[in-house]
């Protein structure tokens, strides 16, 4: 039941969660906006199509995006998508979710440089600068909910504890403050990443994607989608009170909850501008902090407890 | 089966010495690589017993004062490192075959240099299975010259003379450190025998502190640990590529051997030496790592690469010293196994690399990345292993450096240890070890991209392909392991779990292993779909449309124009400017109408050196007046260091052999 509930949700949440964002955008806009599920028609779109190389392009050039596409599921099979049984579970699979993230990011930075394009390496020189401040961060703050948790695996480091004697709402704020921050980072949101500016010089990761084209191209928006659903999902696993039990209340609640998300990504896209480029690794260091700050909160719990 | 391992000394000594009486450099490499082969078989033959966890083989004999007693002993440890620095020395010797043949063609004499790399073997042999300080040392100090003398395989140049002096000095500084604790440990036990020393070495003592930093300082010098790195990178751009693969793969291993055989030696630990050695560590991941991100020199960026390397290995030491004080055996066995496992995986992804940048120097006669450029469509193989060895390298799965770093994570992120803030510290090293990865990612993507991505950015570089088969073989050979021992980790356990076996602590390596087996079957089928994905894709579009890349409108685009290196790296070295000091040179034009043209350009330094040189007082003026000072035919200091290395050898065998 669960296993089939997780891959229903895998096929239908990221479609509906970047929906939503845009219609958050549009109607803060005053536009009617999209229909929820114009990346499923433009996935069909893209299908159809068929691709056009660059001639300075490799084999690694058409590998990429389909590695991404499927790191991006393999993280997502780790991840409690509904707060509780993901896919697969087992001791350190958090850091197993990193580094195939950080496969799949890779074999797209080196899709980008492929193609000989200057922009393209601007864009890809700043995607692995604020990858390096951002795996930290993970790091910091998915060790502090292990330490907090006494276990080892995401699903359950995940579940949300509000003590505030012992300090572990601390290690809760902390914790959604540095998710909500690599959320951004890695899916290319504002503040730190415009998905809509049509300047190639000011962008990240759209202009890692601007030669593949066709089917190629559908598979790095869907990978993107997958890896927001899945920020978005482990987010609302710490969000969720019923997180933990597998219920119809927990899987409702992590469904209201990701969408709940997807409302503040799309707000606070409308509401702030983007930051400078120089001032984004500032902005990550905030998540850094916020994730050193819930390591050391631990330290204060486990000496308060009796 | 000890008589087995030794035999591999006079095969390999035979067969320096037929490679320097051949004329012909093809009887001198045959000769070379037969008898590596032969006393690598005897080698593997006489160690299989011990990594299975076999009892130690030990044998000794008198020998005329001072020395006393010669003794062997050959444990796990030494068997684990002895069961890959033969073959993996082969394999150079193999690939040097092929690479030093431009060399050959213009009438070089090979001889010397294949006698060189048998040394290098003699020494490993002799080091691994010392049990006695002087044999230790002949060992240690064979591994030194003959590595020097491989590096100024091209001592017409002034600076790779420079480079080798530079790294002799250094490894004796090292030496010097190393013969000051042994001689405390002699004034103390009046032997030179390990065994006595670790009767000395348990005992909690005042020297006992004094010795182990010490042997640190001199293993950490050995191995090129940040502060002592400087002579690497040197050293490894100046070498030929076959040179730097050993000498950051296998040789410099020694050091991080020698390391663990006195923990061994000394027993316990304590506290402090377990935080000692992990932020030492730490120390040389974060600014090795730091020191690759600006590197516009492919073998030196390897080179920095080195010092990242050693330094997670180091981590994964200090976890099992820190859990050994502790008491707590999971910790100290994933310590130990993650660091011995990771320097095992080094050695296959790093030779494989260093091989790799051999092959696009052969082909263009560069490393430097800022010329390079789209060598993937005239160098196809060549590229593919590369990029093998680079992901490998940044410890992504499913390749082998992924499930060493595994290992150490899972020990730091255990929370197992002891308190609270031990804990917190633990973490914060894991944290340390994500941003290393990262940034060895940003690295690998820089290096691999520019080299071999794009379009070619310098046309006047020779057009050469990929390289022949001899200098091929072994870099297949060498990802096909590193392949291996990513989806098949229970290879390399296998070696490492006599050694783990040797900690006498209550907890054994598959009793450590069994919460990762879902992690390496998760890894497996992720490696087994990517295999599907490349499978599809390798046929998939390749008739496909092809256009020009999407240039955003603008349409007079040139290979010039492409990412640079140091823009590539702009913005990461600015953020960590403090560890990467940047120098500027530039000559800006300021009339209105400018005459004169302006040149603008940036290079990052090693902070370290450059402090260094500026204590020394007169900068690199006065490093390379020293070295000018050399003779201006260094045939001489070459031949003469050869002849040394023979007659201090002859002497000690021919006042003392027993038979």
């Amino acid at each position: 039941m669960a296993f089939i509930s997780n891959l229903l949700a895998l096929l239908v949440m990221p479609f509906f969660l970047l929906g939503l964002v845009n219609r958050v955008k549009s109607l803060w806009a005053g536009r009617r906006g999209p229909p929820l599920f114009q990346l499923a028609y433009d996935a069909l779109r893209l299908l159809r199509k068929i691709p056009v190389y660059s001639t300075t392009t490799t084999l690694l050039f058409r590998l990429a995006p389909w590695v991404f596409l499927v790191t991006a599921c393999g993280s997502a099979a780790v991840t409690p998508l509904l707060g509780s049984r993901p896919l697969l579970a087992f001791p350190f699979d958090f850091v197993w979710f990193a580094y195939v993230w950080a496969l799949g990011r890779v074999l797209l930075m080196l899709a980008g440089l492929d193609t000989g394009s200057s922009f393209e390496g601007m864009g890809v020189a700043r995607e692995a600068t604020f990858s390096t401040l951002l795996e930290p961060a993970l790091f910091l703050v998915t060790g502090a909910l292990c330490l907090r948790s006494g276990t080892h695996s995401l699903s359950r480091a995940l579940v949300p504890e509000l003590g505030v004697r012992d300090g572990s709402l601390l290690i809760w704020l902390c914790s959604v403050t540095t998710l909500f921050i690599v959320l951004q980072v890695e899916t290319a949101r504002m503040p730190v990443d415009d998905p809509t500016t049509h300047l190639e010089l000011t962008m990240v990761h759209e202009v890692m994607a601007l030669d593949h084209s066709g089917p190629d191209l559908l598979a790095i928006q869907l990978g993107s989608a997958i890896k927001f659903y899945v920020g978005a999902s482990a987010l609302a696993t710490l969000l969720n009170p019923w997180a933990g039990t597998w219920s119809a209340v927990s899987v409702v609640a992590n469904c209201t909850l990701s969408s709940l998300v997807a409302v503040i990504v799309g707000t606070v896209e409308s509401l702030i501008a983007r930051l400078k480029l120089r001032s984004v690794p500032k902005y990550i260091a905030v998540g850094l902090t916020s994730g050193a700050v819930a390591l050391l909160a631990t330290a204060w719990r486990t000496a308060g407890a009796p | 089966m000890l008589i087995s391992v030794l035999l591999s000394l006079p095969v390999l000594l035979c067969g320096a010495a037929l490679a320097l009486a051949f004329r012909s450099n093809r009887a001198a490499a045959a000769a070379a690589i037969s008898t590596q082969l032969v006393s690598a078989v005897f080698v593997l033959r006489g160690v299989a017993g011990l990594v299975h966890g076999g009892p130690a083989l030990e044998l000794s004999w008198p020998w005329p004062l001072p020395i006393g007693r010669i003794a062997f002993r050959l444990d796990a440890l030494g068997g684990f490192f002895l069961s890959w620095s033969l073959p993996m020395t082969l394999l150079g010797t193999v690939y040097a075959s092929g690479y030093l043949h431009s060399y050959f063609a213009k009438g070089r004499h090979g001889g010397p240099h294949y006698a060189l790399l048998n040394l290098i073997s003699v020494s490993f042999v002799l080091i691994y299975s010392a049990q006695n300080a002087l044999v230790f040392l002949l060992g240690w100090e064979i591994a030194a010259v003959a590595a020097w003398l491989l590096v100024i395989w091209d001592y017409q140049n002034q600076k790779i003379r420079f480079a080798g002096f530079n790294y002799l000095v250094s490894t004796h500084v090292g030496l010097f450190v190393l013969v000051a604790a042994f001689m405390l440990l002699h004034s103390r036990t009046k032997s030179m025998d390990f065994a006595d020393f670790s009767r000395f070495l348990a005992q909690p003592s005042p020297a006992r502190g004094t010795i182990f930093l010490l042997l640190g300082t001199s293993f950490a010098l050995k191995s090129a640990f940040f502060p002592f790195h400087t002579w690497l990178p040197r050293a490894h751009s100046a070498a030929p590529a076959h040179v730097s693969a050993l000498m950051s793969g296998v040789i410099h291993k020694a050091g991080l051997f020698a390391f663990l055989r006195f923990t061994l030696l000394m027993g316990r630990p304590e506290e402090w030496m377990g935080f000692t050695v992990l932020a030492f560590g730490a120390l040389s991941a974060f600014f090795g790592v730091l020191y690759t991100s600006t590197q516009r020199d492919i073998k030196r960026l390897l080179g920095y690469s080195s010092t990242e390397n050693v330094g997670i290995a180091a981590m994964g030491f200090g976890l099992g010293y820190l859990g050994w004080a502790w008491d707590v055996p999971t910790l100290a066995v994933c310590g130990f196994a993650g660091g011995l496992l990771h320097l095992l995986n080094h050695a296959f992804f790093k030779c494989l690399l260093f091989y790799a940048a051999g092959a696009v120097y052969r082909a263009t006669h560069t490393v430097d990345l800022e010329r390079l450029g789209g060598l993937a469509k005239r160098m196809p193989l060549t590229a593919t292993l590369f990029l093998v060895g680079g992901l490998a390298l940044s410890g992504l799965p499913p390749l082998n450096g992924f499930i060493s770093e595994v290992l150490i994570y899972s020990g730091l992120l255990s929370g197992s240890a002891p308190s609270a803030s031990n804990n917190v510290a633990l973490v914060a090293a894991a944290a340390l070890l994500a941003f290393v990865g990262a940034v060895s990612a940003l690295s690998t993507t820089r290096a691999f991209g520019l080299v071999f991505l794009g379009n070619p950015r310098d046309p006047s570089l020779p057009a050469g392909g990929d390289p022949p088969l001899s200098m091929l073989s072994p870099m297949v050979l060498l990802c096909a392991g590193a392949v291996l021992l990513g989806l098949a980790p229970e290879v390399g356990l296998a070696l490492v779990r006599g050694t783990t076996a040797l900690l006498p602590v209550h907890s054994s390596l598959p009793e450590v292993l069994r919460p990762l087996s879902a992690l390496i079957w998760a890894t497996r089928a992720l490696a087994a779909t990517l295999g599907l994905v490349l499978l599809a894709r390798f046929w998939q579009g390749r008739s496909a449309r092809r256009a020009a890349t999407w240039g955003c409108g603008y349409t007079a685009a040139s290979p010039r124009m492409q990412y640079t290196g140091s823009s590539f790296s702009a913005q990461f070295a600015q953020i960590f400017e403090a560890f990467l000091p940047a120098v500027w040179r530039k000559r800006l034009p300021d009339e209105i109408f400018p005459q004169r043209s302006g040149h603008l350009a940036s290079h990052h330094h090693d902070a370290v050196e450059r402090r260094m040189f500026e204590v020394l007082g007169q900068g690199e003026d006065f490093v390379t007046q020293t070295s000018s000072r050399i003779p201006e035919q260094p045939r001489f200091a070459f031949a003469a260091g050869l002849v040394a290395l023979f007659v201090i050898g002859a002497l000690v065998f021919g006042t003392g052999w027993p038979w």
